[in-house]
């Protein structure tokens, strides 16, 4: 029951497409279904080849859709919408119903960097563990990522192998995760990375550094190299505190905090 | 969470070059983020002794990582301030 799409000028026929596509993806079709031909979208459209693949490569663009060279194209598989929370990928996959797998690339202890020892809290050249691991999803690539704890405060960490999970890891010593802080920064994956995460469209990656503390212990830092074409990060946003601003006003500049405190009696407030 | 008290919203101040340098702070998750009128009168090595586990100064804006005690640490920083 699709309303006839001749009359409609260019823009629209485009737009009619795109949003048939669409919906074939969201109600009909699986990932890795193939999509109509193009030829047969022209007729059902009454379009000229052009605009289908216009609103095909767009789609494509988008991540939507992924074509394959010589064999046609089909429903991409989803992005994860990561919500920045102090999981592991491990638990953040078994949520999902995904199988998480782990390949390791290296383990050993090596010196602190400079970056390094000042995330964790120790002198530059100090050990640190070292665990850099190939992360899967339902046997798909998806992460790369690197840890670095010092030996200092966790000796045995890696004496019986690599960790099936840091977190659990970090747990058994006491040093449970309780906050942390991560950047990320869009890059392009360095040839290492996109043939270990199997890129072969877009060679985009999302890097995030991660500051894992337990309480006022920082107890891990890491960085990780997610594919940009699977990942979206999710951030639930609120409107920021109200600033807070001295009461005190001009001439008061050299008020120290003992003067601050007078001020705060005087509003009659306690500490 | 925080054991550390108002001792610690008071050197907190201090090493921000105390109230006198502040135009304000702002409370955010993990972090403070101050505007203040003079950053050569800020102190990160007395941060870092309050218990900062970071100070950034970029400018006029310095960023001081506490950790999820911000929201009582502004609390108290409000009545020194």
């Amino acid at each position: 029951m699709h309303a006839k799409q001749s009359a409609a000028p260019g823009a629209h026929k485009y737009q009619a497409v795109r949003a048939y596509l669409v919906g074939l993806v969201e109600r009909e079709l699986h990932v890795g279904d193939a999509i109509p031909s193009e030829r047969a979208l022209c007729e059902r459209f009454g379009v000229s080849r052009m605009t289908v693949r216009q609103a095909v490569d767009a789609l494509v663009g988008e991540g939507v859709l992924v074509r394959e060279q010589g064999r046609g194209t089909f429903v991409a598989p989803q992005r994860m919408d990561f919500e920045m929370r102090l999981t592991t990928f491990g638990e953040e996959m078994r949520r999902r119903g995904m199988r998480p797998e782990t390949r390791v690339l290296g383990m050993g202890t090596v010196p602190a960097t400079a970056d390094a020892a000042d995330a964790l809290g120790t002198e530059p050249g100090a050990p640190l563990h070292h665990l850099r691991r190939v992360r899967y999803a339902d046997g798909s690539p998806m992460s790369i990522e690197q840890h670095w704890v010092s030996v200092g405060l966790v000796p045995g960490l890696l004496a019986d192998g690599p960790p099936p999970s840091m977190h659990d890891a970090l747990r058994a010593v006491g040093l449970d995760p309780s906050w942390g802080e991560e950047t990320l920064t869009a890059a392009e994956a360095t040839d290492e990375e996109a043939a270990l995460l199997d890129l072969r469209g877009t060679r985009a990656v999302l890097r995030a550094t991660r500051r894992t503390f337990s309480a006022d212990t920082p107890a891990m830092y890491s960085n990780a190299c997610y594919r940009g074409d699977r990942y979206s990060v999710w951030v639930p946003l609120s409107a920021p505190a109200p600033a807070l601003v001295p009461r005190l006003r001009d001439g008061d500049e050299r008020l120290d905090e003992r003067a601050a405190v007078g001020a705060t009696l005087e509003d009659g407030r306690t500490g | 969470m925080s054991a550390r008290g108002t001792g610690q919203a008071e050197a907190i101040l201090a090493g921000l070059g105390g109230v006198g340098n502040i135009d304000e702070i702002e409370p955010c998750t993990t972090r403070l983020r101050s505007l203040v009128k003079e950053p050569s009168r800020v102190d990160a090595a007395a941060l870092r002794a309050a218990g900062a586990f970071g100070v950034m100064v970029s400018g006029r804006v310095v960023q001081v990582v506490i950790g999820p005690s911000v929201d009582t640490l502004a609390s108290d920083l409000e009545d020194l301030m």
